[in-house]
């Protein structure tokens, strides 16, 4: 494996102006799809090196992507601001990110899908908005010529997290972000949350900015997925959902869904008793299961959310559950 | 507070005029992310008068949270709380404070007059209040009441979180053996701001009822409560399997009435299985946490009444 040494901030070059750009370490989480990652570096990089700004290169691989990063050797030889890093399991581009952004020590963690999705000038732009004030700066993909299926799946994808308490973002997904090293150690990443980063992250109060991006001609073309991708989706939809809704009240969810059913069957087993003492036969009912059925179905449901109360409060009960404004601490 | 910068000014005189004269004291403001300048006007202030501190909440908690923070950077030996929005009288802080010297943790106003809406907040209130009563074995008249005093003491054995600001005696009787006493307070009708409450509160606020009882009740051995539920499943169970018995032995086996009941009693015994494995997940939470040397019961040390 082709580890460089931990030399955080390796570019050398001066600053242009009077003011020292901050040093920023860009994370390549190299999962799906990568594309040729010595020409990402040579291109993404050079815009960096332009602005005059300190820089290192973090490739994060699973263990079957390491032929991918072979390329990257000769680069790393003769001495470029590289880190090619690797963990022992396929984990997914959230724990990878994370594994990568905890040996930074830049003040600024940039991340860049492992293919282009954006021109190379964006991402000296987003480090731009985060020096400026931002927590987060995220890219959105912006093109004339991007297609129509692309661009309904956005609109719907979109409107779906609108739905589900992530209003006003345009392109949550885009993957390609700047933001304050802090906000990764402020924010639990797992699972492929690491997808809705900046709702999170404004969630928790931090200053999540957009930030138009000219679309990369590779990142245009019609993408179909297998249909699992899209159930993927809707279950991160669904989890966001709940997390972002429930996580410190579970039994208001359970409570919820548990009641219905329990009212449903309620409703149906008094139904049928008020039948038998009318003197009507109920043995031979299936409603007397279905009834039945449901009522068991909502005291799980319930018991299930007063286990995620003891949970909560175990938890709750030693930590502190807020954060305050950084410029106060 | 959150969205009332028009309140804080008026609040801030009032607690200066009703302290005067008291050596010590200081007056915390939370700001639950406000979308407003409420933040910029109380640090104004807190430049001025080092007696009176902001704490900026990242974003909008809620308010039990937001009351959580302000425990936290609290100072004295009492702790008061009351809304930001000037319906609590800040003049009956020093006769809560008289209260709390007679021996108790917590003395908790209740609304003399309340200067609310009848149909939207005083009946939903009162049924509330019946409620959390009923359920919780604790007896307030006014759990809507913010205007309370605090022991450090207590307010160091409990943490408020998800929204238990409505419960708070509840919640300190219950998991922190509070002393808890109630005096009238004055309550003024909202002159300035928005009021934040809403009438869809009832389910939720049953549902935390729910979990408040429970973690009161079973926090140390969750098994106790799961396995008495699973016990009554496996009871409606054996209760359907007799029936399923006579069932059998009446009719054709072939009927439906000697397949129905037998489906009955396998249902409930599943869920009996099921709530029994809930309860050991409970049990495996409880030991983790143990585990992390972090207690469960909060020890207090007893005093005695002068």
């Amino acid at each position: 494996m082709t580890d460089a040494s931990a030399t955080s901030t390796a570019s050398t070059f001066p600053a242009a102006g009077g003011r020292q750009p901050s040093a920023v370490s860009v994370i390549v989480p190299v999962t799906d799809r990568p594309h040729d990652l010595a020409w990402l570096y040579r291109t993404f990089s050079a815009e960096l090196v332009a602005a005059g700004r300190p820089f290192e290169f973090v490739f994060v691989v699973e263990p079957w992507a390491r032929s991918h990063v072979e390329v990257l050797e000769p680069l790393v030889a003769s001495g470029e601001p590289i880190r090619v890093l690797e963990v022992g399991q396929t984990v997914g581009e959230a724990a990878l990110l994370d594994a990568a952004a905890s040996t930074c020590s830049s003040p600024i963690v940039a991340t860049l899908p492992a293919y282009p999705r954006v021109q190379p000038g964006a991402l000296e732009e987003l480090v731009v908005k985060v020096e400026e004030g931002a927590d987060l700066a995220s890219a959105v993909r912006v093109s004339q010529g991007a297609s129509v299926v692309n661009r309904i799946q956005n609109r719907l994808f979109h409107a779906v997290l609108g739905r589900m308490g992530g209003r006003g973002f345009r392109d949550v997904a885009s993957g390609v972000r700047a933001m304050r090293r802090s906000i990764l150690e402020d924010l639990p990443l797992y699972g492929d949350f690491f997808r809705f980063l900046p709702l999170m992250a404004r969630r928790e109060g931090f200053i999540v900015v957009e930030h138009d991006a000219a679309q990369h001609p590779e990142d245009q073309r019609a993408r179909v997925y297998a249909p699992g991708v899209y159930l993927r989706r809707l279950i991160d939809l669904l989890g966001l959902f709940f997390i972002l809704r429930f996580t410190h009240k579970p039994l208001r969810f359970f409570g919820l869904v548990g009641s219905l059913f329990a009212l449903g069957g309620g409703v149906i087993l008094a139904v049928l008793f008020a039948q038998r003492v009318g003197g009507r036969g109920i043995a031979d009912r299936p409603l007397l299961l279905l009834g039945t059925l449901l009522l068991v179905l909502g005291v799980q449901a319930i018991a299930m959310g007063l286990i995620g109360e003891i949970i909560v409060h175990l938890s709750a009960s030693h930590r502190r559950t807020y954060r305050l404004r950084p410029d106060s601490e | 507070m959150m969205n009332e910068e028009s309140n804080v000014v008026p609040l801030v005189d009032a607690v200066r005029d009703a302290l005067a004269g008291r050596s010590s004291w200081e007056l915390i403001l939370v700001d639950d992310g406000s979308q407003d300048r409420t933040r910029e006007v109380v640090s104004s202030i807190a430049r001025e008068d080092p007696r009176v501190r902001l704490v900026p909440l990242a974003r909008n908690y809620g308010q039990s949270t937001a009351m959580q923070a302000g425990f936290d950077s609290a100072r004295g030996d009492v702790v008061v709380t009351m809304d930001g929005d000037l319906q609590n009288d800040p003049r009956d802080i020093p006769m809560l404070l008289e209260t709390l010297a007679e021996g108790y943790d917590l003395v908790a106003g209740f609304r003399i007059r309340r200067q609310d809406r009848f149909v939207t907040r005083k009946i939903p209130s009162w049924i509330a209040n019946r409620i959390i009563r009923w359920i919780t074995g604790v007896s307030i008249r006014d759990n809507g009441c913010s205007l309370k005093a605090y022991r450090r003491e207590l307010l160091s054995r409990m943490r408020l979180y998800s929204e238990m600001h409505r419960f708070i005696p509840a919640v300190a009787a219950g998991t922190a053996g509070a002393r808890i006493t109630e005096v009238g307070v004055r309550h003024h009708p909202r002159t300035r701001g928005e009021s934040k409450y809403g009438l869809s509160r009832i389910f939720r606020v049953l549902a935390d009822l729910m979990s408040i009882k429970m973690i009161r009740s079973f926090r140390v051995r969750p098994l106790v409560l799961f396995a008495g539920l699973a016990a009554a499943a496996t009871a409606l169970g054996a209760l359907s399997v007799g029936v399923s018995i006579v069932a059998i032995t009446r009719f054709n086996p072939m009927d439906a009435a000697s397949l129905v009941f037998p489906s009955i009693s396998l249902l409930w015994f599943a869920l009996a299985l099921f709530l029994m494995m809930l309860g050991l997940v409970g049990e495996v939470a409880i030991h983790q946490h143990r585990r992390q040397g972090l207690k469960i019961l909060p020890l207090m040390q007893v005093r005695y009444r002068k």
